[in-house]
């Protein structure tokens, strides 16, 4: 049982829920009656979705070994385009729930060809995954302002603002979809063979085609992965904030790298754990949230969120290199 | 004369610059003027800088996204130094260099001392260093730089008069470029160290078994890019006579992109100087043959996108055909690759 425990808390994953755990009761020490009041864990319960999925989505492709610089501006792009087709539908025909589904539907196609697209120049083009979503980020984008110059898409149905807003048996609606992602990602990368192909993949492309895997297809299919992941985001967002810009979420973009790699995924790839970067996209969130309580200059909070990435992998680097010492 | 031509590797960039650029200039004339052409020099001189910092990083299989958050503080010293400090110029130019060359020298230590991957280390030293410079400065401008430096940043050089009275001439600026051009060339071409980031870059691990001491490479690399980013400050300052902390705001991924137009790989290995020139002009005139041309500012993004996409996708396509076409022949268990 003792060992049992031992070998928890050395883990990564472990490392990383014991220092959730002592941030949050830091947190809740120094303001109890703001950081753990129901409004504070009901708006972290709230914020927490989007940028989880946007971290996961992160995670996959850092795990393939490359990154997903268009992440964000995936998700943008999506809800825009679905967003308008959306309060289009609603302002001419008026049905709610029609129209709700329809654009639901739109972002989640439009993600999915984003994704492919990333896909394709990446897998069966073979540009570098940093140069092929970094141009494809200034076309999203570019896409994006053409067609709200520079405003905001809105006149959304009220019932779409639900998605965002509200709760199921006090479980909010963004939570519920947070966990079902969750446990997907969880089966994709643990239970299944495209999961063990995506690592393979991750360690040496080379490898992994001369045993059998066709790393061409595994990675467009999980660029398509990716891009729905952050259409989802997007829904999120879109819905939270009624509306639909080019710029929601762009502080996502980085972040979560930060929180895929405080998580413990390799960023040359190959190693990705769906808990690790749950946990750490958690940990940038209470930080995040808290800090804005104790009423920390935000400009002082992105400072304090580098040093914590840079803190965390300078102590990795060092427990490795006294373990490679023993 | 065309075998020798056909050598350089640079070639195709150069006839994509020369297409667009005709083409720009069958639309509007103006863009072949003196004065478009020193205005491109002077609006582009500092994308240029900063592009040659960026890719002795890249050469090294190393990336800089701190570059701009760099730039952003060295701008806030530098106005800050001008303004309550010393009004001599040549002393806030050792500051403003000693400024990036500490920032570029924290980049490197985190990368070679603490081993963390250069994306995120300077992840994270971007979000600390814009963050202070954001916090300090609150967001907001800094006006009244000295008037001595303002005139600084107006000579030019080889003035010309023109017929409405304008004087138009070199920018002053390229005082700072040329020397960097000359510098990076000189180190990638010419030194020992140059021959390890390259060598770097390839396989590291094969360049240290070759004797090659990696640690002080990468050290000395990312306070080399500091140091060009500290005269790229100065030379940013003394254009637009203000200090704006967002100017830079998502400029690292336009420097990035701009290096990647010419030849170099985010991998490391591949990359030279007249490369990265010309494709930090692709960039350049690109964005301003859209704006002579009346192309709304919305889809110029749009067309970046797709540029930096389409030209490395054929890249990758010829380099795909080359590959197939090399033959492998096995000679009495001595492996020979013909072309």
């Amino acid at each position: 049982m003792q060992s049992k425990l031992k070998k928890v808390f050395s883990s990564k994953e472990g490392v990383l829920f014991v220092i959730f755990v002592l941030i949050f009761i830091l947190m809740s020490i120094l303001s109890p009656h703001k950081f753990l009041s129901n409004y504070n864990i009901q708006s972290l319960a709230y914020q927490l979705p989007e940028f989880g999925i946007l971290s996961l989505s992160m995670m996959l492709i850092i795990m393939t070994g490359g990154i997903n610089l268009s992440l964000t501006f995936t998700a943008t792009l999506s809800m825009i385009v679905g967003g308008l087709a959306m309060s289009s539908s609603f302002e001419s025909t008026g049905m709610a729930f029609l129209s709700v589904l329809i654009g639901v539907v739109i972002m989640l196609l439009v993600s999915a060809v984003l994704g492919m697209f990333n896909g394709l120049v990446v897998s069966y083009i073979g540009v570098t995954p940093m140069l092929a979503t970094l141009g494809a980020s200034t076309l999203f984008e570019g896409i994006s302002l053409n067609i709200t110059k520079g405003g905001a898409i809105s006149g959304f149905p009220f019932m779409f603002l639900n998605i965002g807003n509200s709760a199921i048996l006090g479980i909010p609606v963004p939570m519920i979809i947070f966990i079902v992602v969750l446990v997907y990602m969880w089966i994709l990368l643990e239970k299944s063979r495209m999961g063990a192909a995506i690592v393979m993949i991750g360690c040496n492309p080379k490898v992994a085609e001369y045993s059998g895997i066709r790393v061409k297809k595994i990675l467009f299919q999980t660029y398509i992965i990716s891009g729905i992941l952050a259409g989802i985001a997007g829904i999120i967002m879109a819905s939270r904030y009624n509306s639909a810009k080019e710029s929601y979420g762009s502080s996502y973009l980085l972040q979560s790298v930060a929180a895929s790699v405080l998580g413990g995924t390799n960023i040359s790839g190959g190693e990705g754990k769906v808990l690790g970067t749950l946990l750490a996209a958690m940990i940038l969130q209470i930080i995040s949230s808290g800090l804005n309580i104790f009423g920390l200059n935000r400009y002082l909070t992105n400072v304090l969120m580098g040093f914590i990435l840079i803190l965390v992998l300078a102590i990795n680097f060092i427990t490795d290199y006294l373990k490679k010492n023993k | 004369m065309f075998k020798k031509l056909r050598k350089v590797k640079e070639l195709p960039l150069i006839i994509v610059l020369v297409v667009i650029s005709i083409f720009i200039a069958i639309v509007n004339p103006s863009f072949l003027t003196v004065e478009n052409f020193l205005d491109l020099l002077k609006s582009n001189l500092v994308l240029a800088m900063m592009a040659l910092g960026m890719l002795l990083i890249l050469l090294t299989g190393g990336i800089d996204v701190s570059a701009a958050s760099v730039i952003t503080a060295v701008n806030v010293i530098l106005g800050q130094t001008l303004m309550h400090v010393t009004q001599n110029i040549l002393f806030a130019i050792v500051v403003a260099c000693a400024a990036g060359i500490i920032m570029g020298l924290i980049n490197g230590l985190l990368i070679s001392m603490l081993k963390i991957p250069p994306i995120v280390a300077t992840l994270g030293t971007m979000s600390m260093i814009l963050g202070i410079v954001l916090y300090t400065t609150n967001g907001n401008w800094i006006t009244g730089i000295p008037q001595n430096f303002i005139d600084f940043g107006r000579i030019v050089i080889l003035p010309r008069t023109l017929a409405d009275g304008r004087v138009i001439g070199i920018p002053i600026q390229v005082v700072f470029l040329i020397p960097i051009i000359v510098l990076t060339w000189f180190v990638l071409r010419h030194t020992v160290i140059g021959r390890g980031i390259y060598a770097m870059g390839g396989n590291i691990e094969s360049a240290e078994r070759m004797g090659f001491k990696t640690k002080r490479i990468i050290i000395f690399v990312y306070s080399l890019e500091g140091f060009i980013i500290g005269l790229s400050a100065v030379a940013h300052t003394s254009i637009m006579r203000q200090v704006d902390p967002n100017a830079f705001l998502g400029f690292e991924m336009q420097v990035i992109a701009a290096v990647v137009l010419g030849g170099a790989s985010t991998l490391g290995g591949y990359g030279s100087v007249l490369g990265t020139l010309i494709g930090v002009s692709i960039f350049s005139v690109i964005n301003n043959g859209m704006i002579l041309m009346r192309i709304p500012t919305f889809w110029q993004k749009i067309a970046v996108g797709l540029i930096i996409i389409s030209s490395i996708s054929v890249d990758m396509i010829q380099k795909q055909k080359e590959e197939k076409m090399k033959v492998c022949v096995d000679v009495e268990g001595e492996e020979l690759y013909a072309v």
